[in-house]
């Protein structure tokens, strides 16, 4: 069982890592009641200093996770100290988006998806994705040619996944030295997949030989 | 083996007797066989709340060697499967139980074949109740939703730590030619992580020790006298708390709902569960006897 120190702001909060902004706000308020110096079970647990630290702690963790960028920020912390095991999934990123200030909303997202369902039966597009697929490699010349073809603009792409622009522009330029760890690129190649509709594995895979080609001592 | 409930609390009235002798019954009931050794010493009357008179055979028998094994002392009651061993008839001074007789009762205690064995506790936080409290690593502490049953109940918490690390600072060798250091340390007031804290300031390398032996208990605790007007979630943050802050695995068994027929009961010399079988008071008791079994 974690002690109080142990546990991360979600934990504090007795909230899932994907919860909404009410979820947050409600059980922010349970929290502080909890450790109110009033509270029938807490009272008599802890001195003045102990008690102050405790609410700052719940305090700090409000404010981080209703705010969206902080608690990004946050929730990449979690995962790159390996406190949480998973990277926070897809459909969490993208249920955050829908909460951004820039007032995207899901309908959006979803719009998106749309737009690139419609283009991608354009017998021209399947085409290309026929071309790029039947190699074995997939450079991020490819990626870029079929986003294009798609009509997707690469903001759009960091709205939605919150893989920031320069990475992204660094697949599609084949920098390699600029993309992040191998388990991070993963995934953002997979979010990326995803929403050109490409077979997420199918561009892990190739996009990484077209890595491991470039540096043959490396394997 | 037996599962061995000592069943405590740091508060007198808060009804530990009654929830033992009925959660013993509804056990017995369901085919275990049970045995309720009333350990709540020179204030024994756990045979009163089961409607028996008070048994000539019990603890005294065992202690003053007319009989030779605690499984003995152990006398049937109206219930079939359920036995009782009665402190009743001990010396007039059983309060102040010598060392030598409480360690006999433990080890015997541990060696009863039973299916499940409930120990009846006193109030307070004297060292025969820590010690018999101490016997099993599933204790049940018994509160109120009251702010001094609660209060009191983390002074037990508190307490059974403190009596635990002393039985450790005898066995393991601490940093302690001064083994009376933590007692002098131990302010009233205390919460059981500061004691645990002081202990770990002088003694680091016991940390992994200490911890493990802490985190082997597993308390459980039942919410007695609850009244539908009080917020339902007051286990449950209980729970949450003591484990966030406490040392040990903390488990929320349940709430017993106030009636005023439980006094009826009890002065009736009936097991209330046996009278009252159908309200929510029998049906919260119930919840709890299965959680155990």
């Amino acid at each position: 069982m974690k002690k109080f120190d142990e546990l991360n702001y979600y934990e504090i909060l007795k909230i899932p890592m994907n919860s909404s902004y009410f979820q947050i706000k409600q059980a922010y308020k349970d929290a502080l009641s909890l450790y109110d110096q009033d509270s029938v079970l807490t009272y008599s647990l802890f001195t003045r200093e102990e008690r102050d630290e405790i609410l700052k702690k719940i305090k700090d963790a409000h404010s981080t996770l209703i705010d969206e960028n902080k608690r990004a920020a946050y929730d990449r912390m979690l995962v790159d100290s390996g406190q949480v095991k998973a990277p926070i999934s897809f459909s969490a990123n993208q249920y955050r988006s829908s909460l951004r200030s820039s007032g995207r909303t899901m309908a959006d997202d979803d719009r998106l998806h749309s737009r690139v369902k419609e283009k991608i039966s354009v017998e021209g597009i399947q085409n290309l994705s026929k071309e790029i697929f039947s190699k074995e490699l997939l450079s991020g010349n490819d990626l870029k040619k079929f986003r294009e073809a798609l009509g997707v603009e690469i903001p759009e792409i960091h709205s939605i996944t919150k893989i920031s622009i320069s990475v992204l522009n660094a697949i599609e330029e084949n920098r390699f030295d600029r993309l992040p760890p191998n388990i991070y690129l993963k995934n953002f190649l997979k979010s990326y997949a995803k929403i050109l509709q490409l077979d997420p594995q199918k561009v892990v895979d190739g996009y990484f030989k077209t890595i491991s080609l470039s540096h043959p001592a490396d394997g | 083996m037996a599962k061995i409930y000592p069943i405590g609390g740091g508060k007198g009235g808060v009804g530990k007797s009654f929830i033992t002798a009925n959660l013993g019954a509804l056990i017995a009931k369901w085919g275990k066989k049970v045995v309720i050794i009333d350990l709540d010493l020179g204030a024994s009357n756990l045979h009163t709340l089961l409607g028996m008179q008070s048994p000539s055979i019990g603890l005294n028998s065992f202690l003053n060697k007319t009989i030779h094994d605690l499984e003995s002392a152990a006398v049937s009651t109206s219930i079939p499967n359920l036995f009782l061993i009665s402190s009743f008839h001990c010396y007039m001074e059983i309060a102040n139980l010598f060392y030598a007789h409480k360690m006999k009762i433990i080890e015997a205690i541990k060696k009863l074949s039973f299916d499940y064995v409930f120990l009846d506790l006193g109030p307070g936080t004297n060292f025969n109740m820590l010690d018999f409290f101490l016997t099993s690593k599933e204790g049940i502490l018994i509160c109120t939703p009251e702010p001094t049953s609660i209060e009191n109940s983390f002074r037990f918490i508190k307490t059974i730590y403190y009596r635990k690390l002393k039985h450790m600072i005898k066995k393991h060798i601490f940093n302690s030619l001064q083994k009376n250091f933590y007692e002098d340390a131990v302010k009233p007031g205390m919460k059981p992580s500061d004691i645990i804290e002081i202990a770990l300031k002088h003694d680091p390398e016991k940390e992994p020790l200490l911890r493990s032996q802490l985190s082997k208990f597993r308390f459980k605790f039942i919410f007695n006298q609850f009244r539908n007007n009080l917020d339902a979630t007051l286990g449950n943050q209980f729970e949450t708390i003591c484990n966030r802050h406490f040392y040990s695995i903390f488990e929320f068994l349940g709430y017993v709902n106030f009636d005023e027929r439980i006094q009826d009961a009890i002065f009736s010399k009936t097991l209330y569960v046996h009278r009252y079988p159908h309200t929510q008071s029998s049906a919260d008791l119930k919840n709890i006897a299965a959680k155990i079994t």
